[in-house]
């Protein structure tokens, strides 16, 4: 499966054009104020390649912030259930960064692991992800520091990698990323498989946040209790910005949105940095202020979820450490409690 | 709006001493009238709150009507005098974000008055049958869809005025100083100040415990965090008595808490700092364009900024414009504006978390028993929080503009706060955060008030 193509530079338009008069839905970077977000396309001149990430990740198209799940009436004395429409066509996702996708990848596991979460299943099995690799990271991006690279694979179907006049190297990952090839095969031009790593590398190179971290933070009761956490988390004013901004935060809440006659049931993004996330129904709280959250946040990202699935859940996008409004930092945070626990690590 | 068998649904909330009885008498008088309005009897204007104003609305109301006793006939003295300062904001702000004015209205009516209140109905009714249904529900469904609305054309408008940075230095120089010596008598435990951040640019608020930690406090045009938040949270208020950096927009922060009863001035230390103005994007911050508090209102030290600049103001603030640009478009081009920005609204509430003035225990966004503001993060429910939001700061916002600062969703939030603010001083000659003896706009009344826009 893993075919190399070659995309030339001047042929990309054309076939963002061509999938644009397709039957599947074209979803792409798009200028909106100050910021490059996700857009479903219009015209193809509409699509940017000006952007280092898009503001939010793509995670919202699989994982809304408010997702109906189901819509009830009373009627009488008993309730009618509607069933959300879940109709959606066939799409393409173009320039979603390996951060981004690795992302999702992590996602497809959560979503997935006692039973099939359909809605967002759903939506993973119509989206073909047309992967950009990225060549001029960000201050505070840090991917490699969790064990991914500016051209990582992980969660895209076809990535593509620019390689400067020769345009993009074309990798083929998955069934879906080989079938929309497969359709769209005469602008891909076959050729050598080009070795992407000097990409990787002049990519890296410019990344000034390079930490050894991927090996993830092991819990002891020590550290648990360890009042590193009460003082890194001090300035955390408990806002869910860094949740929402996360490509691999997936915590929900199901709540109703009613009246007199009915109303919705939905999902909700929530967050561990919020008091109400974990309290009781008696008032009481396990998680009582931010220093036990954020270490929640820090934990679950470093220690819980590698324990479980194998690996961190953080991509080192650095988005919530530039929305961030008091500058919280996990980058900064990991290596400080990684030195509390006692590992040596490189900045 | 072509269907002749529409009928608009008017929801009433009435006072029970007055209007309520007026409006008994003209059935029992057997006057005829248009009978869209549906009643909600409450004990007395002052208890119609605009959360009930908005669930009207929410629910499918076409329009709403208020109604009580005349000024001085209050069954409870002034219930209706303060709730006629309510009314006046709360309209005024559902009218900046698009609402045309005939859907909300408001009367005097008492309960000898059973044809005032037939022809208030009659002509509320008429009114809102000539406007028709309520265009696209509570909210539009505008997520992730573009609208090629005029008004999208609107654009952040920052402030074109280079900074003047004055002698940061000497001020960083003074800002330890003071910290050194309250932290060595220890008239403070902690000092709230600001550190450098992890990313180029970037400060970050800092708690410095140590008379030798001072030397990490810092001073430049970045520093745009309102301190003033910490002072309510108790992981900073448990380190010992707080000595505060404060720049002049902080300081009418901390002015609002004293006033509000949130903190007590002689268990702060104020270390007010001469400012020229925060920097956003490199250039002066569009709030600092029209400051008049670079020496702040409040202070215990001061750190004098000896190159103040604080050049001319001629230009005005920026923000001023695109509020009159705003105004001017018809009420459905700015409720187009308004949707498409709260359909980027993700429920982060971190305009919320920052904000110096929200320190409710549990806001009312999280309560659900009643669940006032819908808990989807879609067209409707975004849009009541941000009235509830932008209303509950209304008359208490200082305008640091924190909030939209943080948004990740660059919601104007800023020209909402400024449009209340202009409102409120030009209404009742209010504005928050200079003066902690006054009373609060929206606490007091005056019998001379506005009420041009009460039938």
């Amino acid at each position: 499966m893993m075919a190399c193509r070659m995309l030339r530079p001047e042929k990309l338009e054309e076939w963002l054009a061509e999938l644009l008069r397709s039957e599947r839905r074209l979803i792409a970077p798009q200028r909106q104020g100050e910021d490059v977000v996700f857009q479903p396309v219009q015209t193809v001149d509409d699509i940017t390649l000006d952007y280092i990430n898009t503001r939010w990740p793509v995670k919202a198209w699989f994982f809304p912030p408010s997702e109906p799940v189901l819509r009830y009436r009373y009627q009488g004395s008993g309730v009618e259930l509607e069933q959300p429409n879940m109709a959606l066509e066939p799409r393409v996702i173009f320039g979603v960064r390996p951060c981004d996708a690795a992302g999702l990848a992590i996602l497809d596991q959560v979503f997935n692991s006692d039973g099939e979460d359909e809605f967002y299943t759903r939506r993973r099995t119509m989206t073909t992800i047309v992967g950009l690799s990225c060549t001029h990271p960000a201050a505070s991006c840090f991917c490699t520091s969790v064990g991914l690279s500016p051209t990582a694979s992980a969660g895209s179907d076809l990535l593509l990698t620019p390689m400067g006049d020769a345009g993009y190297l074309v990798e083929t990952l998955t069934a879906r990323g080989e079938q929309l090839l497969w359709e769209y095969g005469h602008y891909f031009a076959a050729g050598e498989c080009r070795s992407k790593e000097a990409v990787t590398e002049a990519a890296e190179a410019r990344m000034s946040r390079q930490a050894a971290l991927a090996q993830g933070i092991e819990l002891s009761e020590r550290l648990f209790e360890h009042p590193i956490w009460a003082e890194v988390a001090r300035k955390c004013l408990g806002c869910g910005v860094c949740a929402y901004v996360c490509p691999t935060c997936h915590c929900f809440d199901i709540v109703d949105d009613s009246d007199a006659w009915g109303g919705v049931r939905c999902r909700n993004w929530d967050s561990c940095g919020f008091s109400l996330f974990t309290r009781h129904a008696s008032g009481h709280n396990p998680r009582p202020q931010q220093d036990s959250r954020y270490r929640q946040r820090v934990l679950h990202k470093f220690s819980y979820f590698p324990q479980r699935w194998g690996r961190l859940m953080c991509v080192g996008c650095g988005r919530c450490v530039t929305n961030c409004p008091v500058n919280m930092d996990i980058y900064a945070t990991a290596q400080a409690v990684l030195q509390v626990q006692g590992v040596k690590h490189e900045t | 709006m072509s269907d002749d068998n529409w009928r608009p649904q008017i929801v009433a909330f009435v006072c029970q001493w007055c209007t309520y009885a007026g409006a008994d008498l003209a059935g029992t008088s057997r006057i005829k009238y248009d009978p869209n309005v549906r009643i909600v009897k409450l004990p007395c204007s002052g208890r119609i709150g605009p959360l009930f104003l908005l669930k009207a609305f929410e629910q499918g109301a076409d329009g709403v009507l208020v109604s009580g006793c005349h000024p001085g006939d209050c069954h409870y003295v002034s219930g209706n005098l303060l709730a006629r300062r309510r009314f006046t904001v709360f309209r005024e702000l559902l009218i900046f974000l698009g609402l045309e004015p005939e859907r909300l209205q408001f009367s005097w009516v008492s309960a000898a008055e059973a044809v005032k209140w037939t022809e208030v109905v009659d002509a509320v009714t008429a009114q809102i049958r000539a406007l028709g249904p309520r265009r696209q529900g509570w909210g539009a469904e505008a997520r992730l869809q573009t609208s090629n609305s005029k008004a999208q054309s609107l654009e952040a408008q920052p402030g074109t005025r280079n900074l003047k940075p004055g002698t940061q230095k000497a001020v960083e120089e003074g800002i330890r100083r003071i910290a050194r010596q309250l932290l060595q008598t220890g008239e403070a435990g902690v000092i709230v100040g600001y550190g450098n951040g992890t990313l180029k640019d970037v400060t970050t608020p800092l708690f410095v415990t140590e008379p030798e930690g001072v030397e990490q406090l810092v001073w430049n045009e970045r520093c745009l965090n309102n301190l003033s938040v910490y002072l309510t949270r108790e992981p900073v208020t448990r380190l010992g008595r707080v000595g505060i950096v404060a720049k002049g927009c902080d300081a009418r922060a901390l002015v609002a808490l004293l006033q509000e009863h949130q903190i007590e001035r002689d268990k702060v230390t104020i270390i007010g700092v001469q400012c020229a103005g925060m920097a956003e994007n490199g250039r002066l911050a569009a709030r600092c364009a029209v400051c008049d508090v670079h020496t702040p209102p409040l202070y215990d030290h001061l750190v004098e900024d000896r190159a103040l600049d604080t050049g001319d103001w001629a230009e005005g603030d920026p923000r001023d414009r695109e509020i009159a640009a705003l105004e001017a478009l018809t009420p459905a081009e700015r409720w187009a504006y308004w949707q498409e920005q709260f359909a980027r609204c993700i429920r982060c509430y971190a305009c919320r978390a920052v904000c110096p003035l929200c320190y409710c225990e549990t806001c009312i966004a999280d309560k659900t028993q009643p669940q006032w503001v819908p808990p989807a993060f879609d067209a409707r429910g975004n849009l009541s929080w941000n009235i509830v939001r932008a209303f509950h700061q209304a008359g208490r916002c200082i305008g640091c503009d924190e909030c939209a600062r943080v948004c990740p969703a660059h919601i104007r939030l800023d020209l909402i706060n400024r449009k209340l603010a202009l409102l409120i001083r030009d209404a009742y000659g209010y504005r928050a955060g200079y003066d902690a003896t006054v009373a609060p706009p929206l606490t007091t009344f005056r019998p001379e008030d506005r009420a041009e826009f009460i039938r």
